[in-house]
């Protein structure tokens, strides 16, 4: 059934490389939207018969692939993997949705996004560790291409750093995968094979590090952050809402997956430090989003500041706040992919991001006034607003974390004001006001460029009403992941 | 004469002096600006003769109604046009009464002067006597606040003398656009010189407002007083419709304890010359009422224009404003030109030193208003 996920994009993709050339831009994002339409309604029914229960992995699937190198084709999803599917296949539709109509090699365009779609996927429901470096790697690839290629002025200088960024990140990654299979005697990469626990305490921490780093550079974190911004402004708008909301959640997937749940010993050691961490990063980041004028820039920025929260409540491992940390992830995924795509829509009819430049959007004739009240939706998300989903999980990781780290959950709680200062400087400045001189003569909004930010406005808005919808696929998962007498009892202790 | 031409070389506006000074309109002559500014008043002209007739209606049958919760009715009143009133898609009356209450606000012309005089009073006396004389209630509260009911019929008289006014211009707008499409109109110069000749000819139409109180006819405004459509209405309201205004909020500031709006109210520069149209369709700014109101009677031929500019029609109203503004500045051009000391081709030296600082004096007060804009747009 899992499989499925993964064949249909490629087969989508293929298609698409083969057609003929004479085939408009408009059919094959039609294609591909057709393919990625049919892998999210898929993931739908794999959602309704998923067994919230159940904590282990289901709908397994397992092939023998390369018996020498210990490599199986091995999958599964849980509750932690399956809303991450779930949010992958949606933004992967409304990316190509929100792609350019006439867009410059579109075979190769839309190939492309399928692969990526391929390498996320497969990343999340890869249940070992070879095969999700692998699935790690290809997304890569096509990720590299797409901002190389339909980037903006400095695509190629983004893209060569989003490279060597990710290239290091993969790097430390497989290094600590093979660490833990050679050092535990496993003489495979199954997840559910591993013994990491029983490995010395100071092994356990040196791999840890470099799954922290590793993983860390991808979420990012402050101070191996500097590849994103870049990356956002120079990638076009689908790839923006992907790389924002699936591309950085490989990061913090793999941060709880094979950190927090591989290493709960080492991890308890850390988990100060980590904390301390996430503090920085939330504060670093709001502080930049402050200091922007891109438009673009300024969302990068609060995604560094928001991945900071994940890291907050991984390192708290409470049951409550490693259900927050998914939470934040889907929450974050839905916010910023909205946010990308209303900063994308103002760029694309007023030809500027620069908040000096774009002013007085709301205006109700010549103006963007439903693009305005869309971003303030999301901007009251991001701030965890109450009656959004950005209030339900940011209040859980604060609620979750508080019991083990007090003092860096109140100091990261100035983060939600933060957010909520620089937003506000961004709707001031860009929606406010009289309509500049500049952008006076804004070419006509269309529904079509507001109807994937509306499905995500409604969405957030339902899970912020009803987060019970959400939670219940994820929390007997996240409970079973926790080791919560690890932290707690080396908090207390220390 | 060397300092008359030095002046005139550096006059800012020399080139709209000179179009003035040939007779010419302040809106250059281009067959975009015919058709703009013809389309706009033929709108305009079918949303004035609704104003009008409801300013009379209120005049006549709605003076000293304490609560006139069916004035826009104009007395038919039903569920169909009450739930389409509610609904918003009709005629915007409040505009009207925003126009009315700038010109009664500003004043100016001899219907202002008249109101504050004992002969109004005495007359105001007798029409409440006459609507409250079973009523001892409201004649006490009179005797004890003298100024409530009778600045209720000054009010009134405005809404009658607006409407009168209103009732001329609806024709003169809808008589142009029938020349325009039997083919008689076609330049910008024939549009003035039709707005000024209908100008000039109801020039002497007198101004008047009675009422009807239990079958006797009370004159508040008496034919007797000589007030005329041009003088004691068409020029208060160019000056406070057209140049004064009022500073709503969205388009200026406020903040007047901070002097950001003048003491003065001569100074005031917020009027239909002046005004900003991209905040139109913000809530809380009266002119997109009328707007509003236009879009509605447009003809195909303007549609047409504005389905081909960048947002389509999405932005409509201000694109109506932005005509509707060309047009004011041929209404006024009419009014310059109508109300010009001597003939535009005198050869008289001195009569065109009159003219010159006669169109001068016009001219320095459209100095920051949106002339330039609608010629930039032409």
């Amino acid at each position: 059934m899992l499989t499925v996920l993964l064949l249909l994009p490629f087969f989508g993709a293929a298609l698409i490389g083969f057609l003929p050339v004479e085939i408009t831009p408009k059919l094959t994002r039609k294609i591909a939207l057709g393919f990625a339409s049919v892998a999210f309604v898929w993931t739908i029914v794999l959602a309704f018969l998923f067994n919230p229960s159940n904590v282990s992995q289901q709908f397994t699937e397992f092939l023998p692939w390369i018996d020498v190198l210990g490599l199986n084709y091995n999958l599964g999803i849980d509750g932690l993997s399956l809303p991450l599917l779930v949010l992958n296949a949606l933004l992967t539709c409304i990316a190509i949705y929100s792609s350019d109509e006439s867009i410059n090699r579109p075979r190769f365009y839309y190939s492309l996004l399928l692969l990526l779609n391929i390498g996320v996927t497969g990343a999340f429901l890869s249940q070992d560790l070879l095969l999700f470096f692998l699935f790690y790697e290809i997304e890569l690839i096509p990720l590299y291409l797409l901002i190389a290629i339909w980037g903006g002025e400095r695509r190629g200088y983004a893209a060569t750093k989003f490279l060597i960024y990710t290239a290091v990140s993969g790097f430390l990654i497989l290094a600590s995968f093979l660490g833990m299979v050679l050092l535990s005697g496993s003489h495979n990469f199954a997840l559910e094979n591993l013994n990491t626990e029983s490995l010395p305490l100071v092994t356990q921490i040196i791999l840890l590090l470099g799954i922290l780093i590793g993983f860390g550079i991808k979420m990012p974190l402050v101070p191996f952050h500097t590849w994103l911004p870049d990356a956002h402004v120079e990638a076009s708008t689908p790839i923006s809402v992907l790389l924002a909301g699936v591309l950085l959640k490989l990061g913090t997937y793999g941060l709880l997956r094979f950190g927090m749940d591989l290493f709960p010993d080492a991890w308890a050691t850390l988990a100060p430090f980590l904390a301390t961490w996430s503090v920085i990063s939330v504060l670093y980041g709001s502080s930049c989003a402050i200091a922007q004028k891109d438009m673009k820039k300024m969302v990068a920025y609060s995604s560094v500041g928001h991945m900071g929260y994940i890291l907050l409540a991984a390192a708290a491992a409470t049951p409550l706040s490693v259900l927050g940390a998914v939470l934040q992830m889907i929450s974050h995924g839905l916010i910023s992919a909205l946010l990308f795509l209303l900063v994308g829509v103002v760029y694309k009819k007023a030809g500027s991001r620069d908040l000096d430049v774009v002013q007085g959007l709301f205006n109700p004739e010549r103006g963007m006034p439903v693009i305005g009240s869309l971003m303030v939706v999301g901007i009251m998300a991001s701030a965890g607003i109450p009656g959004m989903v950005g209030f339900i999980s940011e209040f859980i990781v604060f609620r979750g974390s508080f019991a083990a780290f007090p003092v860096q959950t109140l100091i990261s709680m100035i983060g939600t004001g933060l957010t909520a200062v620089y937003f506000l400087i961004l709707m001031n400045r860009a929606f406010f006001g009289r309509l500049s001189t500049q952008v006076m003569n804004l070419p006509r909004v269309y529904w079509s460029d507001r109807l994937p930010a509306f499905a995500l406005a409604v969405l957030i808005i339902i899970f912020g009403i009803q987060p019970a919808w959400l939670i219940h696929w994820t929390e007997p998962t996240t409970t079973a992941m926790v080791h919560i007498e690890n932290v707690v009892a080396t908090i207390t202790k220390n | 004469m060397v300092t008359k031409a030095k002046t005139l070389d550096n006059y800012p506006l020399i080139e709209y002096l000179k179009r003035l000074q040939n007779g010419d309109s302040l809106l250059p002559d281009t067959p975009e600006n015919v058709q703009e500014v013809v389309g706009i008043l033929k709108s305009y002209g079918v949303v004035l003769d609704e104003y009008s007739k409801n300013l009379i209606y209120i005049a006549e049958n709605q003076f000293l109604v304490f609560f006139p919760f069916f004035k826009y009715f104009n007395g038919d009143i039903n569920r169909k046009k009450l739930f389409k009133h509610w609904w918003h898609d009709r005629i915007n009356f409040e505009y009207a009464e925003y126009c009315m209450k700038a010109m009664y606000w500003h004043g100016g012309g001899g219907l202002d002067s008249y109101l504050d005089t004992p002969e109004f009073q005495e007359r105001a006396n007798a029409v409440i006597q006459a609507k409250f004389g079973n009523n001892p209630l409201v004649l006490g509260l009179n005797s004890l606040f003298p100024d409530f009911l009778t600045e209720q019929l000054r009010v009134s008289a405005y809404y009658s003398g607006l409407g009168q006014f209103w009732r001329v211009m609806a024709d003169i707008f809808l008589s142009l656009s029938d020349y325009y499409d039997m083919g008689m109109i076609k330049t910008i110069p024939e549009v003035v010189n039709h707005i000024k000749d209908g100008l000039v000819f109801d020039a002497a139409r007198p101004i008047t407002y009675s009422v009807k109180i239990k079958d006797k006819t009370y004159s508040i405004l008496p034919k007797s007083l000589g007030l005329t459509f041009l003088v004691d209405t068409a020029i208060p309201y160019v000056e406070a419709v057209f140049f004064r205004g009022t500073p709503f909020p969205g388009t200026v500031s406020y903040n007047a304890q901070a002097y950001q709006i003048p003491a003065d109210q001569a100074r005031f520069q917020y009027g239909a010359l002046y005004a900003d149209p991209l905040p139109i369709g913000g809530a809380g700014i009266p002119p997109t009422l009328l707007m509003q109101d236009m879009r509605h009677f447009l003809p195909e031929y303007l549609h047409e224009i504005y389905r081909k500019s960048l947002r389509g029609e999405d932005d409509l109203r201000v694109q109506i404003c932005i005509s509707f503004q060309k047009s004011m500045f041929c209404v006024t051009s009419a009014t310059i030109l109508g109300l010009m000391p001597h003939p535009a081709d005198t050869q008289n030296p001195n009569e065109q030193m009159a003219n010159q600082v006669y169109f001068q004096k016009w001219l320095d007060r459209l100095q920051n208003s949106r002339l330039l804009d609608v010629n930039k747009a032409s």
